[in-house]
């Protein structure tokens, strides 16, 4: 079991910012009763250690021109290939690629305009010499998620 | 659903840092912070935004990778199945789908032994048909805007 370097107020802070990435840190020095200034400090700490990535803002991408979230499984003729990825890479709309063990060997995901897009996608990958299947998903609807599930030992 | 160059930047900038003061980002675009305000509400009320949160290295806090689920159910037991896996802790994405599968659910994961009993757990519920695991290798990364991480 790996030795997690976080105490009760570094786990409250990022509860508070799981929930409202704006949160004021005066607002959870409040509620910790501690300072702003202990509040700004643990922040710090574990972004340079690298707990903590950054803040970012949920969209909906319903809302903005590419809308249909895709996963992409990939089967290529052989266990790993750098070209196939860094040609998926290139393509419009690729959020991630990554490697993967089971049933596909790349997996990807994308958002697309439409379902015209999500074809071209389909074909440029196909067509690619190393790549032997290509599987796709859309999702349907907006995705749930559920950033509080991450557990803290 | 329209959105001008401001709208455009003020998502870029936040979805690089949330927590970026109204004031910094008047200040790039050469506009009043309430501007930036109104229109930050305004994308909010408009369902653009949809939340803000903290992206977490899952691999500092003892998760070694991220597994992808691709589920199969029984035809019209997609709600349900998918309420029931949303709930399960570590699950941090689930969804229907429309494809080679009904349902996806995406996964940090401790170890093999947490891989396998959250297997056993989807495969256990009622109405799901099979179960199809992806270990997504060296990656903790996604779209932390989309997904979280």
């Amino acid at each position: 079991m790996s030795e997690i370097d976080c105490d009760e107020i570094d786990i409250k802070i990022i509860r508070a910012l799981q929930k409202d990435a704006r949160t004021p840190f005066k607002e959870i020095a409040d509620k910790c009763k501690v300072s702003t200034e202990t509040i700004k400090n643990r922040f710090k700490i574990m972004r340079k250690k690298g707990i903590i990535l950054g803040t970012t803002i949920l969209i909906d991408p319903k809302k903005l021109e590419r809308k249909h979230i895709i996963i992409i499984g990939i089967q290529i003729t052989q266990p790993y290939s750098a070209q196939v990825i860094n040609m998926v890479n290139k393509i419009p709309g690729i959020c991630v690629v990554t490697r993967s063990m089971g049933r596909y060997d790349i997996e990807t995901v994308a958002i697309q305009k439409d379902i015209e897009e999500i074809g071209t996608t389909k074909d440029m990958i196909g067509d690619f010499p190393q790549v032997k299947n290509v599987d796709i998903d859309i999702l349907v609807d907006n995705p749930l998620l559920c950033p509080k599930n991450f557990e803290f030992e | 659903m329209k959105l001008d160059e401001i709208d455009l930047t003020i998502l870029e900038i936040l979805k690089e840092d949330a927590r970026t003061s109204f004031r910094e980002i008047a200040r790039k675009l050469g506009v009043s912070p309430d501007t930036i305000s109104n229109r930050y509400e305004k994308l909010i009320e408009q369902g653009v935004i949809i939340g803000s949160t903290v992206v977490i290295d899952p691999s500092k806090i003892g998760y070694s990778f991220i597994a992808r689920f691709g589920i199969n159910v029984k035809p019209a037991y997609s709600s349900q199945v998918l309420e029931k896996i949303i709930k399960i802790p570590s699950v941090i994405m689930a969804s229907k789908l429309v494809g080679s599968h009904d349902l996806v659910a995406i996964s940090v994961i401790k170890n093999f032994q947490h891989l396998c009993e959250l297997r056993d757990n989807i495969l256990e519920m009622p109405y799901v048909d099979k179960v199809e695991v992806g270990m997504w290798i060296k990656t903790m990364k996604l779209c932390p805007h989309l997904f979280i991480i």
